[in-house]
């Protein structure tokens, strides 16, 4: 069953989308409907959107509430920051409450720099429907004269996308209106504005961490986000959107040396913050500049302590912008991992080899269909079906 | 782009020259210091490497007064009791405290020659960190800084580039007084362009822009090579001519349906499965059981 996400903004009719009908499954699960979250089909978890609906199916349906997705910038910090606020644009669609870190740019910034929601029901389209059927049926019949009942058909499905209307989708040439923005709560931490001493002692956590972590408990407890809170007021979600996490501007040195000598806060600092999501209804996003990281093994670390991983590699800048096959798209997208939550195995993407393309409506992530690996994988796969 | 970086009046940059030991990058750190002068602007320049002389030497007013040329070449560690200006005094609060003391509230663009001596001696982090808030204060418009980028190790000056908003990474060119520039620019709103151009920079510290590298030439000529006919050049006839184009509509295709059936089978409703067959001719299309003939 779809439950109809209520739309922000201008009141409008409840519209059902079509082939529903109105029977409601009696659920017996204990899970409160948060509006904007949904069960996964896999495994029971609650889901919330990123925001980007292909990267939602990428991920298996989208985020479970309680985990963090690590998104490692490209080299200019265009694309991850544009997830970002992809990010906590859901956030504010789905009237969840937000929490943005970042050490660089204020996060009023990154706020005011939200793209719009589409949200009148056009727009959400699934992005394949057949093309509507024209009056002239002699026209389309001359269209193919030997494979005409592939006529209709459409063409080879790459794009990426759930079947069912979880996510909403963007106008990134627009930026959010302030009476919507204005209508989540947002709760910031810039670093500047916490003075911190340079810790003279060899401790493992850095003071910023230990400063942004003291401020998420703090808030996660105040609000009444942790799973065990008594249920008196209606619950919620908190989207925690951490900009950049590594970088110098934190005052760790991951990103500057060969062998830094923070080597192990920003690690002990994801541990930390693991295990207070997994107590709590909040979902994290944070960006790390890992083209940066010298050290292979500890970007090996940091993404297994992260329950979803990401990497974004644009083609802005690199040899591969004039390569032919990549001319439709700004970047690979490469999946890192895929979480396994209370089940044995995870459910890891069928093709590797995704290009992804930042359109003015939608942040599409594809298969790229020429690559000899995708090729390969279809080519094993339409024979392994065959028996 | 290298002229526009030069005439540029933006607020709040940060431009990092980026250079190595092949090609030194102080004479075009020299070029933005003389525009910048030229513009009636005040320059504070920190000069860590080389002495305030050699610094001035070349510039077209080496005695203006809007010129402020600090010298941290003298004694940079404060092993002296009175140095100049050393290399803890690189902090916000003591810059903003220096360039309002010696400069009336005009733009100032600092000009930092060179990082490389600086990030020997303050870890990578705090001068990030200054570096960011020199950029977002208000006591600087933009500041330039000369990198040395083989001094250090690929995270740093990574890192110090990440925050830079222009990047100009100069290497030596094939003539003797030619360099290359690959010019990498970050917009506010986030859009990146880059460029790759030919400059000599000639003696009165002006710059003039040579012809692009000859590698863009040669990738424009492969892609032509790519679009030619594959048809072309072959040992048996690939192509149609006129009759015999005609003669292949002409052809009655095997599946063919009359326009009813074929619109019939195209728009079919959803979750009809109907199933329209006809009997060829070699069919034995019997309504009994058709296995009669056989034998069980």
């Amino acid at each position: 069953m779809a439950a109809p996400v209520n739309s922000v903004g201008k009141p409008s009719p409840e519209r059902l989308p079509l082939n529903t009908t109105s029977f409601q499954k009696k659920t017996r699960s204990k899970l409160i409907s948060i509006p904007g979250t949904r069960p996964s089909v896999q495994n029971g978890q609650l889901l919330v959107s990123t925001g980007v609906t292909s990267l939602d199916y990428l991920l298996g349906g989208g985020l479970a509430v309680g985990t963090v997705l690590l998104v490692e910038e490209d080299r200019y910090d265009s694309y991850s920051r544009m997830i970002l606020k992809y990010f906590l644009s859901e956030g504010v669609v789905c009237r969840h409450e937000l929490f943005v870190a970042t050490a660089q740019d204020d996060p009023d910034d990154i706020l005011q720099e939200l793209p719009a929601p589409i949200l009148d029901d056009v727009a959400i389209h699934k992005p394949l429907e057949q093309p509507l059927l024209s009056c002239e049926p002699s026209n389309s019949l001359d269209a193919m004269k030997i494979a005409w009942r592939y006529q209709n058909l459409p063409k080879v499905q790459s794009a990426l996308a759930s079947s069912s209307r979880f996510g909403h989708y963007y106008d990134v040439s627009k930026t959010m209106e302030p009476e919507i923005r204005q209508a989540a709560k947002c709760h910031r931490f810039y670093l500047p504005e916490h003075p911190t001493l340079s810790s003279p002692t060899h401790s493992p956590v850095l003071e910023s961490y230990s400063a942004l972590l003291k401020s998420l408990q703090d808030i996660i407890h105040k609000e009444g986000f942790d799973v065990a809170a008594p249920m008196s007021r209606p619950r919620n979600i908190l989207r925690i959107g951490l900009h950049s996490l590594g970088s110098a501007l934190w005052g760790d040195d991951l990103t500057c040396h060969d062998n830094p000598a923070h080597r192990h806060a920003l690690t002990t600092f994801l541990y930390g913050l693991r295990a207070l999501l997994r107590s709590s209804l909040a979902v994290a996003v944070v960006t790390v500049s890992s083209h940066l990281i010298q050290d292979r093994a500890l970007m090996g670390s940091i993404t297994r302590l992260c329950d979803n991983a990401i990497a974004l590699e644009s083609f802005k800048g690199s040899e591969r912008e004039t390569n032919p096959l990549y001319k439709d798209y700004h970047g690979l997208l490469h999946v890192r991992q895929v979480p396994h939550l209370n089940c044995l195995a995870s459910q890891l993407p069928d093709h590797k080899d995704l290009a992804f393309k930042l359109k003015r409506k939608q942040f599409t992530i594809e298969v790229l269909l020429d690559s000899p690996l995708t090729t390969w994988t279809r080519c094993v796969q339409s024979i392994s079906s065959c028996w | 782009m290298l002229p526009e970086l030069l005439q540029s009046t933006d607020a709040g940059g940060l431009l990092i020259i980026r250079d190595f030991a092949s090609f030194s990058g102080r004479h075009l750190l020299k070029s933005f210091i003389n525009a910048s002068l030229n513009r009636n602007e005040a320059v504070h320049v920190l000069g860590f490497e080389i002495s305030k002389e050699e610094l001035k030497h070349g510039l077209k007013e080496p005695n203006n007064q809007r010129l402020h040329i600090h010298d941290a070449f003298s004694d940079p560690l404060g092993w002296t009791d009175h140095p100049a200006f050393t290399v803890q005094q690189f902090s916000f609060e003591e810059l903003t405290h220096l360039i309002t003391q010696t400069s009336q509230h005009k733009p100032v663009n600092l000009v930092i020659d060179s990082l490389s001596w600086i990030l020997r001696h303050v870890s990578p982090t705090v001068v990030c960190k200054t570096l960011q808030q020199l950029k977002k204060g208000g006591a600087v418009r933009s500041i330039i800084g000369l990198l040395h980028a083989d001094m250090h190790q690929n995270g740093t000056v990574g890192s110090v580039c990440h925050l830079a908003t222009s990047v100009i990474t100069v290497t030596p060119g094939t003539k003797r007084d030619e360099a290359v520039a690959k010019i990498t620019k970050r917009s506010k709103s986030g859009k990146v362009m880059q460029d790759e151009e030919m400059f000599i920079i000639n003696e009165d510290l002006t710059v003039t822009i040579q012809n692009k590298p000859n590698h863009a030439g040669s990738k424009r000529t492969d892609s032509e090579e790519q679009e030619s006919d594959p048809t072309a050049n072959l040992t048996f006839n690939l192509r149609l001519s006129d009759t015999e184009r005609e003669a292949k509509e002409k052809l009655a295709l095997p599946f063919v349906f009359s326009k009813e059936k074929k619109t019939a089978l195209l728009h079919s409703g959803p979750g009809s499965g109907r199933i329209l067959y006809e009997p060829d001719a070699n069919d034995n299309y019997d309504q009994e059981d058709p296995d009669d003939d056989l034998d069980v």
